[in-house]
């Protein structure tokens, strides 16, 4: 789920900062430039893990601030294909579930990857939003909000920015994950401790 | 930005909580003067929920050295120590054709996971109450855990 990497960066480091030890006034500006971003096809950005090295401070004509090259360890959340991960349901409506991990919210089940067969119930309470329910063998169970789902990564996607957006379309990711949950085992975790006291 | 290495060694969700609370992250309200961002918080919030929360470098050891005979791939065993499958249905699916590598040792690694990486907490008590279902599985493990817990508020007391 996650993973270091290493990356080297030239940034500029306003003076204002170098008050600070140069090493953390460096680790400020990085956490400002990388903490919560996603890189694209490296993952969402944790946390600066290590600084490697720094290099330069020059600073450029007609320019008020030191230039460095810095090479440092991140921390990446970027699941790899076949993980199983617990998260939390964020929407249900006809085209799937949302799931989320509260630091990341882009997590996607389409129909066709829920458990087999299921069927849509609408949800009295909210409108366009739907409840799936699980027909296993004539027993029904439901998909709720109640507890941990666990999904299985199918694919990690990292869009291309979108040059113009319309307006009804909902907001740019840039990193989605396709889940599933049409295995054994997958689904909110009460289904499966049920499932073993039966037998 | 130039990538060098972008995978320079995977990381379990118990070495991520682990950097996090070195830099200060914590429960407690303290937090806001810890020198964690936001959204450094909302991945400890996670993982304080994961069976993550009460491993120690020890228990991964065990782990780790008490897998080798079933020669699970690196990949799964980050996913087993992560997850803690406690029922061999959850394990199935972590693990490529189960069925044929591992047969009947499945239950014996459930044993092993179930023994020597520390169970979480039982699924918090936020969540007491939600389900009726859930409230009748608690079994031995669980009240064990209980004892635990209520042990470890001691403590921070």
């Amino acid at each position: 789920m996650f993973y270091l990497s290493r990356i080297e960066h030239t940034l500029r480091v306003p003076p204002d900062i170098l008050r600070l030890p140069l090493a953390e006034a460096i680790k400020v500006e990085l956490e400002k430039l990388f903490l919560d971003k996603v890189v694209s096809n490296l993952g969402l950005c944790i946390s600066v893990y290590d600084i490697r090295s720094i290099e330069g401070g020059f600073i450029f004509p007609s320019e008020g601030a030191a230039t460095y090259t810095v090479v440092f360890t991140v921390i990446m959340f970027r699941p790899f294909v076949g993980e199983i991960i617990g998260a939390k349901l964020k929407e249900s409506d006809a085209n799937g579930l949302r799931l989320s991990l509260g630091f990341f919210d882009d997590i996607y089940v389409p129909v066709n990857l829920l458990p087999q067969p299921s069927r849509p119930e609408p949800d009295p309470r909210k409108r366009g939003r739907v409840t799936w329910i699980w027909d296993y063998n004539g027993e029904d169970f439901i998909i709720d909000w109640q507890d941990e789902i666990r999904f299985q990564v199918r694919s990690v996607n990292y869009p291309p920015v979108p040059i113009e957006q319309l307006n009804e379309s909902k907001p740019f990711a840039p990193m989605v994950i396709t889940g599933s949950l049409d295995f054994d085992g997958s689904g909110p975790i009460s289904w499966w401790t049920d499932a073993e006291q039966v037998e | 930005m130039k990538i060098l290495e972008a995978n320079a060694g995977p990381l379990t969700n118990f070495e991520v909580i682990k950097f996090l609370k070195s830099r200060g992250a914590s429960k407690d309200p303290s937090r806001v003067l810890a020198d964690v961002s936001p959204s450094e918080y909302k991945v400890y919030d996670y993982l304080v929920e994961t069976a993550a929360c009460n491993q120690s470098q020890e228990n991964i050891n065990e782990f780790l050295e008490k897998s080798k005979k079933y020669d699970l791939a690196k990949a799964e065993l980050l996913n087993i120590i992560n997850i803690r499958p406690s029922t061999p249905v959850e394990l199935y699916s972590m693990i490529e054709q189960c069925d044929d590598r591992l047969g009947d040792t499945v239950e014996e690694l459930v044993e092993v996971v179930v023994e020597v990486l520390p169970s979480p907490p039982t699924e918090t008590a936020n969540e007491e109450g939600t389900s009726e279902a859930n409230q009748e599985t608690v079994t031995k493990e669980n009240i064990e855990e209980q004892k635990i817990d209520e042990g470890d508020e001691k403590m921070a007391k």
